[in-house]
């Protein structure tokens, strides 16, 4: 055996290959790349057109735009509505005297404040929930229709219940919140939060599944053609107010806002928060408003469904969903003005006495005018 | 208004408990000012609740009268139909300030007692729940009220 | 703080001084669930020390500070110490001056009377609509004070002897106007919002408080005549005017927090009538009798009673023939009503969402509890 050679032997193996290889790989990761980029206008155009509609749709209606720019817009409207029925004037300075560009005032000024986090509190949740309060009820909002094939998430045929169990997520936030947060105050409101959204939930998912047994199936669109000669809630009168009720409780307003009662308990569960997390809790109320009442307006009210403007079926179609869920949340905003706040054994008395047998006696109307073939 | 009930009062207060108190007057229309012993104390005021029936606990406060070495403890009642207003009150000596508590007799007082012990240092005995009222729970300071008192009190 | 022990499975909160609902003091609520097990009040956050400042100040000098006990209506708080020192000066007060004590006096038991009603819809989560409406028809009554006095609130327009200067040319009709303006409000007021059905559920039933215990726990005022009983110091030992107003006691059955409230409702119609009667019907005469500025008031004690918008207010002046008082003793009603509030949980079942309304149908002001 030849020393020198060996000795070659090893150098060639332990040190010339892994170099040429290592060589080899760096090069061919610079091609691919140059290769990528050069040709990348090219393929991003091949992706938008291919996904055009979805990135509409996620984008503007029914997404990211559209939420957001509703928020913004409903609680300019409540403040000067508001502020009229109490004599007041309301935003009057940023923007003109119309105080439009108050939001976006308030908005900023929440960004530059600072976060206080208390110290003995559990930090994990702490700042995770924020997170996840407007994004559930986001995500609800994406279920339903705007037109027959504008639907964002098109989970086929079973919408219905996948809204109910994503509502049956969203206490369990607040509660998370309220427990996290190490207060009194807030465990309260936590406490709050669970009765409350028990109570009215299930009488809103019995009133759900007549609906359904009216229509025959849960697919969300199918409910609103079954609408077109007779919105559903003529037949359906006891469910259309239970739900009419349920959807104040569920998204928390005057005269149900019992968990985030400020007069009592500070802000309930969401005492603890400032900041931008502060604005997202905020924010939480009016997308919760929207899901239940995007719901509500689908289940009873007719959903899409309109008169056809000049020939434009889908552009109509959208515009009568936006005049009937502006209506209504012009109605629930009025409301606020207008009510004291019920107390809890009164709202549970209400949930509980009230609107469950209510709901089950619906159920029963309508399969009785189901099976008498009347529908 | 022939009838003075105040006079009326103090005449029956007199005969009847004369020994136990040390002088009832009338100061003007509807005020009338009963002083009583120390040790009497508990036995005038049921006899004036129960018998003459003076239920409406008004208010209760203390004086300081430095040169006389004593203070005098003043309890406000009002007699719901008469309507007018008893000051009874009790001699301290400005070293031995003790006294049973009214509390048992209308508990109404309890408060007022609290603060006559905030601001004088006037012991309550048997008081249910003595604890500062008015000033705040850490004051290492004299009592307020008294004629002698600086102006010390939590000094940081 | 030494405060009594907590028993296990009760949460004790501290409805605080940082609390949007609390005013200025601290409540310690021990917490069943929604339950109230026990309500301890911690008061004393406003002490100042009045009594004492007053020991240290002339008797003209002491009307200052003594009306700042409560805010909002001075004119009762400043006649009763005013009436103590004309009665050790021995000095006798013109007829027209009494007549405007009384209706500065019922100017401001309406201003008070309206900022409790507010305050009360608020508690209920009125959002603050009912207070801002308030707050608006409140606005006519002290513009008319700023016209008479110079001052908004705390007015200092009383003085021993009478009143500091006549009523200005036409402030007569001007109290007609704003009487018959706060009197079609009123109706407004009724029919929206007592007789609304909500703030019923809300407030009716909460807090009952049976004539027998609001005698024997010494309560006052609004919280008394809420009760069924009948005792007003205006008509007991009238002063200033009263003799010559007519005006009734008003009393309500139910005892429970809406009597409250109603009681001072009502009460304001009456003193609307009273201001309309005394714009009428004010003798001429004058307004004030000269009183020597530095006055040494002969040796003696002199106790005096008015009936404030939240019950019954006693001066009791100790002289002793100087400059300075010796001693003034006060006899807040606010302190007599926090008793009956400490011991309402015992009376009757309350929960912890029922607080803030029978707080304010109780209608505290601590710095007059506090002095």
């Amino acid at each position: 055996m030849n020393p020198v050679l060996s000795v070659w032997n090893l150098i060639a193996t332990y040190v010339f290959l892994p170099t040429d290889l290592i060589i080899q790989w760096v090069s061919d990761f610079f091609n691919t790349t140059m290769d990528i980029l050069l040709h990348l206008p090219q393929y991003a155009m091949e992706f938008l057109t291919v996904n055009a509609k979805p990135i509409l749709q996620i984008t503007i209606l029914p997404g990211l735009a559209w939420v957001i720019v509703y928020a913004i817009i409903a609680v300019w409207f409540e403040r000067k509505f508001l502020a009229r029925a109490m004599l007041r004037v309301g935003p009057y300075y940023c923007g003109g005297k119309a105080g439009w560009l108050q939001l976006i005032a308030d908005f900023m000024k929440l960004f530059f404040k600072e976060i206080i986090i208390p110290r003995d509190v559990n930090w994990l949740f702490f700042l995770a929930m924020p997170v996840l309060l407007p994004s559930v009820p986001a995500l609800a909002v994406i279920l339903i229709p705007f037109d027959t094939h504008w639907v964002l998430w098109d989970v086929g045929g079973i919408g219905l219940p996948i809204f109910f169990a994503i509502a049956g997520i969203a206490p369990l936030i607040p509660i998370f919140t309220g427990w996290a947060s190490k207060n009194k105050y807030t465990f309260i409101g936590a406490w709050r939060v669970a009765y409350m959204y028990i109570s009215a939930e299930i009488p809103m998912v019995i009133c759900g599944a007549a609906v359904a047994i009216m229509t025959g199936s849960f697919n969300l669109v199918e409910i609103v053609k079954a609408q077109q000669n007779m919105w559903f809630f003529v037949p359906q009168f006891i469910g259309f107010v239970v739900f009419f009720l349920g959807v104040f409780i569920q998204s928390e307003r005057t005269p149900f806002d019992i968990p985030g009662a400020e007069t009592e308990i500070v802000l309930g569960w969401r005492t603890e928060y400032s900041g931008v997390l502060y604005g997202f809790v905020m924010f939480t109320e009016y997308v919760m408003l929207q899901a239940w009442a995007l719901l509500f307006l689908t289940l009873y009210m007719g959903g899409y469904n309109g008169p056809v403007l000049f020939g434009a079926a889908t552009a109509s179609h959208i515009f009568w969903m936006v005049l009937k869920f502006v209506t209504l949340v012009t109605l629930v905003i009025l409301c606020r003005c207008v009510f004291p706040r019920l107390r809890m054994d009164q709202m549970l008395k209400l949930g509980w006495y009230y609107l469950t047998p209510l709901a089950i006696l619906n159920l029963i109307v309508t399969l009785a005018l189901k099976l008498m073939g009347v529908f | 208004m022939s009838r003075v009930p105040e006079s009326e009062f103090v005449e029956v207060m007199k005969a009847a408990y004369g020994d136990k108190i040390k002088s009832a007057e009338v100061l003007r229309s509807k005020r009338a000012s009963v002083l009583v012993k120390r040790e009497t104390i508990i036995e005038v005021a049921e006899a004036l609740r129960d018998e003459f029936g003076f239920t409406i606990p008004v208010s209760g406060g203390a004086i300081d009268y430095p040169k006389e070495e004593r203070m005098q403890m003043m309890y406000y009642l009002m007699h719901p139909e008469e309507r007018f207003i008893l000051i009874y009150r009790v001699d301290l000596p400005r070293e031995d300030l003790r006294l049973p508590t009214l509390t048992q007799v209308w508990e109404a007082m309890s408060f007022h007692e609290r603060e006559a012990h905030d601001m004088f240092g006037i012991e309550f005995e048997g008081h249910p729940n003595m604890i500062p009222l008015l000033l705040p729970p850490d004051w290492k300071g004299g009592h307020p009220l008294r004629k002698d008192f600086k102006g010390e009190g939590v000094a940081e | 703080m030494s405060e009594p022990e907590i028993v296990p499975d009760i949460m004790r909160i501290s409805w605080g001084p940082q609390h949007p609902m609390s005013g200025q003091t601290r409540i310690l609520l021990d917490l069943d669930g929604e339950k109230v097990h026990r309500i301890i009040a911690d008061l004393g956050f406003t002490h100042r020390g009045i009594e004492k400042i007053l020991e240290n100040r002339t008797f003209l000098q002491g009307i200052v500070p003594i009306e700042r006990m409560v805010m909002a209506d001075t004119p009762n708080i400043g006649i009763c110490y005013i009436k103590a020192i004309e009665e050790a000066m021995g000095v006798e007060v013109p007829e027209r001056a009494n007549w405007i004590r009384s209706l500065v006096c019922e100017m401001a038991r309406i201003n008070s009377h309206l900022y409790a009603f507010g305050l009360q819809a608020e508690s209920t989560g009125y959002f603050p609509a009912v207070f801002l409406w308030t707050t608006v028809d409140r606005a006519w009554i002290l513009q008319l004070f700023a016209e008479l006095t110079g001052a908004r609130w705390s007015l200092n327009f009383f003085l021993p002897g009478g009143v500091y200067k006549d009523l200005p040319e036409g402030f007569e009709n001007k109290v007609i106007e704003g009487v018959h303006y706060l009197r079609r409000r009123f109706q407004k007021y009724w029919d929206a919002m007592v007789e609304n059905y909500t703030f019923e559920m809300r407030c009716d039933d909460v807090a009952i408080l049976k004539p027998e215990d609001a005698i024997r726990l010494g309560a006052t005022g609004p919280v008394l005549r809420g009760s069924r009983v009948a005792i007003d110091v205006r008509k007991d030992e009238p002063y200033a005017a009263y003799r010559d107003l007519d005006f009734e006691v008003i009393t309500e059955d139910a005892c429970d927090s809406m009597a409250r409230t109603k009681v001072r409702f009502r009460e304001i119609v009456q003193s609307l009538n009273m201001m309309e009667q005394i714009a009428k019907e004010i003798p001429d005469g004058p307004v004030r009798t000269r009183v020597p500025f530095f006055a040494r008031p002969k040796a003696g004690e002199y106790l005096s009673r008015v009936e404030t918008a939240r019950g019954e207010l006693g001066v009791h002046l100790f002289t002793d023939g100087g400059m300075n008082p010796y001693r003034v003793k006060i006899n807040s009603p606010t302190l007599r009503n926090m008793y009956v509030f400490e011991r309402l949980a015992e009376l009757d079942e309350i929960l912890m969402a029922d607080i803030p309304v029978v707080i304010n149908s109780i209608d505290p002001w601590y710095l007059d509890s506090d002095r």
